[in-house]
């Protein structure tokens, strides 16, 4: 019992990276619901392998990847991001920083699975050695595909603009 | 635009939910089922363990309780073939029940799972077109070498009075479309049940290859 208020205490700590995950890789709220579910799940069972190697932080966001990554659907939803979904900024943001963040969430939104997780551990200020030891590929690779994430991200968001 | 000028909004933005979850919310989230796709083949391996030791009960009751002998030996080649694959099947399951993917790196996580879910396919295929030869060509030939009369087919015959070549062709067609339609039977379901889950995966793994 002792391990599990032990676990629970640091996933209401850190709660806030399976946010960034479900919110990267769902958009509706119930889905947004069911994978912070599932990822919470497979964090409590994979937590008795937790041996403190790495911080707690970095290990729930391996899980919370993993299993936004292979999440299972029964029926096939082809998740479109739309900018309306996008989280509310806080109000002292002004309007034009507002709505460059929304075409940029929006260009997040149509990279692939991988490319996600990669963006997601790059904002969190990783190392490119941190990310490789969680992605699996080297350091140096994910280098490589950091640069063509950016320019595609550069893409997106002047198509966005070319639409809105 | 780059992507560093809005690290710090960006993070904010995702950081935020509808939801707060209290210390009571996740202690009730941990009383729930998971639906990952391990949990789902687990579901499965117990399922079709369950049916295999109720067939292999059936059967052996069929094979020892029959008064016909091509009977007998029908339903105890039926028994014999399910014992090896309920091994089988309990063998996917312990390696599934060690398996803990998710501390894995992305890459070897999805690696491990399209490994598995690749073995469950084999052997499930392989199971079912095992059972082909067993249905229809032993099925025929204990049939035709029957020493006790078998009244039913016994009927049949003296009613139509089908010809030999009637009986070749009919009993090759029959025998043929039934093995082309299990087989792609058997692909479309598999292909439908976990193929085009681990297409997409191998797309993931594929694209973690790219820049190596």
């Amino acid at each position: 019992m002792s391990v599990e208020i032990e676990f629970i205490g640091l996933l209401k700590e850190h709660q806030k990276i399976i946010y960034k995950v479900c919110n990267l890789y769902m958009q509706s709220h119930a889905d947004k619901d069911d994978l912070f579910q599932e990822i919470t799940l497979q964090a409590w069972k994979a937590y008795a392998n937790f041996r403190g190697d790495s911080k707690f932080s970095t290990w729930l966001y391996r899980v919370a990847l993993n299993t936004a990554i292979t999440f299972y659907r029964k029926e096939k939803k082809n998740i479109v991001f739309n900018v309306e979904t996008v989280p509310e900024l806080s109000e002292n943001i002004i309007d034009h920083v507002e709505e460059k963040t929304k075409a940029m969430y929006s260009a997040i939104g149509e990279l692939s699975k991988i490319d996600k997780a990669i963006v997601m551990l790059y904002l969190e200020d990783y190392t490119y050695t941190q990310i490789s030891e969680i992605i699996g590929i080297t350091p140096n690779n994910i280098a490589v595909k950091m640069n063509r994430i950016k320019i595609k991200l550069k893409e997106q968001t002047k198509k966005y603009y070319t639409t809105h | 635009m780059e992507l560093d000028e809005f690290k710090d909004i960006l993070n904010q933005q995702l950081a935020t939910d509808h939801l707060y979850r209290s210390e009571a919310d996740i202690a009730a989230l941990l009383r729930k089922k998971a639906h990952s796709i391990i949990v789902k083949i687990k579901k499965s391996l117990w399922f079709e363990i369950f049916s295999c030791i109720v067939i292999m009960l059936l059967f052996g009751y069929l094979g020892l309780s029959s008064k016909y002998s091509s009977m007998n030996i029908y339903f105890s080649a039926f028994t014999l073939v399910f014992v090896p694959f309920t091994i089988i099947l309990f063998y996917l399951l312990k390696k599934i029940n060690r398996l803990n993917t998710n501390s894995l790196s992305v890459k070897n996580n999805l690696q491990s799972i399209v490994s598995i879910l690749e073995e469950f396919m084999k052997r499930y295929f392989q199971f079912t077109m095992v059972l082909i030869p067993i249905c229809f060509v032993f099925a025929f030939f204990l049939g035709y070498t029957e020493k006790q009369p078998i009244e039913p087919i016994d009927q049949i015959i003296l009613k139509y009075k089908p010809s030999y070549s009637f009986i070749t062709i009919f009993t090759f067609v029959y025998m043929t479309s039934l093995t082309v339609g299990i087989y792609y039977f058997t692909k479309w379901y598999l292909k439908k049940l976990y193929g085009n889950y681990v297409n997409e995966l191998k797309i993931y793994i594929n694209e973690l290859k790219e820049t190596e």
